[in-house]
């Protein structure tokens, strides 16, 4: 793949700003329709990155959503400087969080954030350390989704 | 002169300076200088009326009808919005102002808030029997849907499909009136009065059916003068209102139009409301993500504190609210629509959309996706070229528009006035 046929854009997360939660995936939502992406795969990936977006807000100190664009994919690398997980199965169980009471308080934590990205990307792989950080990265389709 | 479009909302080119007030104001970003006059973008523009507010020159016009386009129709009928009982003191009741409506030259005035009741009860029967998918979103107000269209085209599905009030009163009187009259249909014109320019549009173009009921809407602003005038001039009215109130209004519609006012009438739901444009739009994207599905249903106002804030009213929104609210008070908030007349109409579909609203796709940046993601990458590269001062000298509401309108062929890197000093 030659270098002039992906985009590419670095959107840094602040962990711990609630207020500007979902302001990111916003702008790849954006982003995405202005490619001339089909609304399925779109919605998809706004899903996708909000939800990591959202588990960087909550969970680490910062951390950056690193969005590709080829004619094929859309590919969403996401980075956290942050506690990293312990256990990853459980951590992509449903309904399975380790977020607090606060953050519960305020609607965020119910354990669906990780089934969720999973659900919504064609590849997805997690990995992760322990009290240094973790790394998503989403692989979406665009192939075979007709442009409507 | 005024430029014919699909949109209410003119520029007036004598009064416009080319100033750059409404580039900032525009939600979508629709508008631009060009040759020192502002220019409204079609494809981009929802008619919200927020740039009439923000512009010193009144040069921003809403093509809404005027009261002597009403000559052609024999038989004239106002409908007038609720909130414009918010606009006179308080001591001008709801049928003075109706009667005045009368005195100018309407044949017939419809009282708006009895159908705004009934619109209320169809949209709770419709919460209870269809429990996906959620939030509804409330289609009252016709921006609303447009920037939906536009903006959240996955949310189309979202919109509860019954018809606003002016619509279904206006249907009413389009079946009874030329029976009753004995006046042949053609002959009669139907008129909305309202506090802004997007129902103008929204009976020109309307989105869930082929026609409107309504001919016409004629702005609060317009019609405000002629109203204060026949006020004064027949106080008789005033005692005749007081011993003779002939009209039946409803609290529950009379609220409508204000933020919430649908929502209070859907006691049995969890319900949102929220007003104003950068909240509606805050909202939405959260809606699009997947939020808010615990919520039923979802009433947004483009308009501050609703229709009572609209571009085209004359009294404060603050006044005007409160005045209406001291009104749903003394009128007290207590159902006069019969609910077995709501669940007739309701089974004879005779309050629903005609047909669904569908997206209205905005055009790519290329329909080819190897050429979108090239201009893309062009469009981040100039962005980081400019500077950064979002001024609008250039023409374009900031930095980041100017650089997708250089890429769109819509504008140049020298339209710049910082890329000019650098160059020399």
């Amino acid at each position: 793949m030659t270098e002039d046929t992906s985009f590419e854009q670095e959107f840094p997360v602040k962990g711990g700003d609630f207020s500007r939660a979902g302001e990111v995936s916003c702008e790849i939502k954006n982003l995405l329709k202005e490619l001339g992406l089909s609304t399925q795969v779109v919605r998809r990936a706004a899903i996708a990155s909000y939800e990591a977006e959202l588990n960087v807000i909550m969970y680490a100190q910062e951390g950056s959503l690193d969005l590709t664009v080829t004619p094929h994919h859309i590919r969403i690398v996401v980075e956290d400087r942050g506690p990293g997980i312990k256990n990853i199965k459980q951590a992509m169980t449903e309904g399975y969080s380790t977020a607090t009471t606060e953050m519960r308080e305020l609607g965020f934590g119910a354990g669906m954030g990780l089934p969720n990205i999973k659900k919504n990307t064609d590849k997805f792989r997690i990995t992760s350390k322990v009290g240094r950080g973790t790394r998503l990265e989403m692989i979406i389709l665009t192939d075979g989704h007709p442009h409507d | 002169m005024i430029k014919k479009s699909r949109h209410a909302l003119h520029i007036n080119v004598d009064k416009c300076a080319g100033c750059v007030h409404c580039l900032g104001a525009c939600p979508t970003k629709a508008i631009r200088i060009k040759n020192e006059k502002a220019l409204i973008i079609d494809d981009l523009c929802i008619d919200c009326g927020e740039c009439i507010r923000f512009c010193p020159r009144d040069a921003i016009e809403s093509q809404t009808t005027s009261f002597s386009d009403l000559s052609v129709f024999k038989y004239k009928v106002a409908i007038p919005a609720t909130v414009l009982y918010g606009q006179f003191d308080n001591a001008t009741l709801p049928s003075e102002i109706l009667f005045a409506l009368r005195r100018i030259g309407f044949d017939t005035v419809y009282e708006l808030s009895t159908v705004s009741e009934l619109n209320n009860a169809a949209l709770d029967k419709y919460i209870h029997s269809h429990p996906k998918p959620r939030p509804l979103i409330a289609s009252t107000c016709p921006v609303v849907v447009r920037l939906i269209q536009r903006r959240y085209p996955t949310l189309c599905d979202f919109i509860v499909p019954i018809e606003p009030p002016r619509e279904i009163a206006a249907k009413f009187l389009r079946a009874n009136l030329p029976r009753v009259l004995k006046v042949a249909p053609q002959d009669i014109g139907i008129i909305h009065i309202t506090p802004c320019p997007a129902k103008m549009v929204s009976i020109n173009y309307p989105v869930s059916m082929e026609k409107s009921y309504l001919d016409g809407a004629i702005s609060i602003r317009d019609i405000y003068k002629p109203i204060l005038q026949a006020l004064r001039q027949s106080k008789e009215d005033t005692v005749m209102c007081h011993l003779f109130p002939e009209t039946l209004f409803s609290g529950i519609g009379l609220g409508t139009g204000l933020s919430g006012g649908e929502t209070r009438g859907l006691k049995n739901h969890r319900t949102v409301a929220v007003s104003g444009i950068q909240d509606t739009i805050r909202v939405l994207n959260q809606v699009e993500l997947g939020l808010l599905k615990d919520v039923d249903l979802l009433e947004c106002m483009i308009c501050p504190d609703g229709c009572v804030g609209g571009p085209l009213a004359v009294e404060n929104r603050f006044l005007a609210k409160s005045r209406i609210l001291r009104l749903v008070n003394q009128v007290g908030e207590h159902t006069v629509v019969d609910p077995s007349d709501m669940s007739l109409l309701y089974q004879k579909d005779f309050l629903s959309f005609r047909h669904s609203v569908k997206p209205v796709k905005a055009p790519p940046l290329d329909t080819d996706p190897v050429r979108a993601i090239q201009k893309a990458k062009q469009r981040n590269k100039l962005f980081k070229q400019l500077p950064a001062k979002d001024c609008g000298a250039c023409g374009a509401p900031d930095c980041r528009t100017l650089a997708d309108d250089i890429i769109r062929g819509r504008a140049l890197l020298e339209d710049c006035p910082f890329m000019m000093k650098e160059k020399k």
